[in-house]
């Protein structure tokens, strides 16, 4: 683990990794035949809000660095292990635990479609995409990377070359004849806010990979922001080319818009690259969930909110107790059906929402290590004082706002939601009082936790 | 003694040794052409305990850990931006990152050609 093994290009293709989800190309698809190209304008704002929150976890990356996972570590310094725990445990790892499930099972399906003739169930394509995917990740970052710059890259290079192709009107298929702009208002344009807000959400999942990332204080930063904007550029790509090649109704109609585009732009060789497309989106994003998750997992067990044995790590450097989890929860959820149902899809949803809470967490902590520790040397620093970190917790606000344009189901979110923060605090409190047994709300000094990183912590704070 | 009226400061860095090599490869950005390095041992307010032991097992006595010190002499007016760099080419934001002391320096003389002040601390220009 000591040799830096992560260069610049593969902290691009594990920022652009989790990002770009095979359900992420159904969403431009939504969004874009809902008022035409002007979606470009909500896709730049949400990329905005975005990458000013990336901008403040760099900041904090930068001044308590090389931590496994990261993200927990930056919250209990700066609001204590009860929130943490709440924000960690709903917005992280049942979310993305989650969304890796529906992710698996729309690789299951999508595979199942391409070979009918085999007779076999889905589950069958997502077992062996998971066990695959465990396997590598067991194999240490080494391998991770390996297959993450395979996919990762090769999912670029094709959206950008299918994007670019419909936008210039390169297609072999027919060119459309339609009105680009749908809706232009600013109630149309900022309503869907909160759908772009998830074509961008997840670059910091390079976080945890920074202990293996050569030059980090740049890298980190750098191919946060890199990841966002070649994401944001191949987006509009699609979009123009949406515009170009298929109807808007039809697209709107479509439960995969994206291949239904591939084909209008070229023919059946489109739709089998789109197909494949969907599958690296996918391949992509469960296998830097699964890597990237596991190494939260361990963090979170360093700093005590989670069990000693997710620590465990086998002779490659991989957490195994935490990838095996996944692993085994992936095959549960999509063998038993749950990952197809609406419920799973709504639960995503919600968990979103705490995703969006853990934003604005992250942007406040900033601003408030700037206050504890002024003239820390930070290899970096937001610029503006705390403009940056205020503009981000503005915009998250307002993405959890227009999480939905329909109030109906805007209001059912939050009400969930409440829920589901009602039962993570019973654990969160539970927890805190008879395992962490400290304060509820009380910040953890910067130097204990980054002293909890040591793996002989433990061993000389047992309780 | 002579005094120059060039105004020149010591900074003195201890920190552990494996830092020492990336951090003097960016000396001659600030006009550094000389340096001191050197073997210490020592301990700061912790006495040298661990950062991850418990503060309730440390004995009060003070345990004297392996550092290194490097000493340079610069030009004043470049002595906030080598910090700058020093501080976060150090930084891991765990105790024992080290400490820098800065003092002035009257003046430097160089005794093969009794250069002084700033000369002193450049190539020679009067061989």
């Amino acid at each position: 683990m000591n040799e830096k093994k992560l260069g610049l290009g593969s902290v691009i293709a594990t920022g652009v990794g989790l990002v770009v989800a095979s359900s992420c190309l159904l969403s431009i698809g939504i969004g874009t035949s809902a008022i035409g190209v002007t979606f470009v304008i909500t896709m730049v704002i949400a990329c905005i809000v975005n990458i000013l929150t990336l901008l403040s976890i760099a900041e904090l990356n930068a001044l308590m660095p090389d931590l496994t996972g990261g993200l927990a570590q930056y919250s209990l310094a700066c609001v204590g292990p009860f929130i943490t725990i709440i924000c960690m445990s709903g917005g992280y790892v049942l979310c993305n635990t989650m969304a890796g499930s529906v992710e698996c099972a729309m690789f299951a399906n999508t595979v199942s479609g391409l070979f009918p003739q085999l007779g076999l169930p889905p589950w069958v394509f997502c077992t062996l995409l998971v066990i695959f995917l465990m396997i590598t990740n067991l194999n240490g970052v080494d391998m991770f990377v390996k297959v993450q710059d395979f996919v990762a890259y090769a999912l670029i290079a094709s959206l950008a070359i299918m994007g670019i192709m419909g936008a210039l009107g390169l297609g072999t298929g027919e060119i459309v004849e339609q009105p680009a702009v749908l809706a232009s208002d600013f109630s149309n344009v900022t309503g869907l806010c909160g759908l772009a807000f998830f074509l961008f959400v997840g670059g910091e999942y390079v976080v945890p990979l920074t202990k293996e990332v050569k030059n980090a204080k740049r890298n980190i930063p750098l191919g946060m922001v890199l990841s966002m904007l070649i994401i944001l550029a191949m987006q509009i790509f699609l979009t123009f080319g949406f515009k170009n090649y298929t109807r808007w109704g039809e697209l709107g109609e479509s439960a995969t818009p994206h291949i239904l585009y591939g084909e209008m732009l070229l023919g059946p060789i489109g739709k089998y690259w789109m197909v494949i497309v969907s599958l690296l989106a996918t391949v992509s994003s469960v296998n830097t969930i699964m890597s990237s998750l596991s190494y939260i997992l361990m963090g979170m067990s360093k700093i005590e909110l989670l069990p000693e044995f997710f620590r465990k790590t086998n002779k490659k450097g991989a957490p195994y107790v935490g990838i095996l989890l996944e692993e085994g929860i992936y095959i549960i959820i999509n063998v038993s059906g749950l990952s197809t149902t609406d419920a799973i899809s709504f639960l995503i949803s919600v968990l979103a929402i705490l995703w969006m809470i853990s934003y604005i967490i992250s942007n406040i902590n900033v601003i408030l290590l700037r206050r504890r520790l002024p003239n820390a040397p930070r290899t970096f620093k937001l610029p503006f004082g705390p403009l940056i970190p205020l503009l981000g917790i503005v915009g998250t606000a307002y993405m959890i706002y227009n999480i939905d344009p329909d109030w109906a189901v805007k209001l059912e979110l939050y009400k969930i939601c409440a829920i589901m923060i009602a039962v993570l605090t019973v654990y969160s409190f539970l927890w805190v009082k008879f395992k962490v047994k400290r304060p509820m709300f009380k910040p953890y000094p910067v130097k204990e936790v980054m002293a909890m990183e040591n793996e002989l912590y433990a061993k000389h704070h047992r309780k | 003694m002579k005094v120059s009226i060039e105004e020149l400061s010591r900074v003195e860095i201890i920190t552990k040794e494996a830092k020492i090599d990336s951090l003097v490869k960016e000396f001659g950005k600030f006009g550094i052409s000389g340096m001191t390095i050197y073997d210490a041992k020592g301990c700061g307010v912790q006495l040298g305990t661990q950062e991850y032991e418990n503060e309730d097992e440390a004995t009060g006595q003070p345990t004297l850990l392996h550092k290194q010190v490097v000493m340079v002499v610069l030009p004043t007016s470049e002595v906030d931006k080598f910090l700058d760099f020093v501080e976060k080419e150090l930084y891991t934001g765990h105790i024992g990152d080290g400490k820098i002391f800065v003092s002035p320096i009257t003046n430097a003389i160089r005794v093969r050609t009794g250069e002084e002040g700033k000369e002193a601390l450049k190539a020679g220009i009067l061989d």
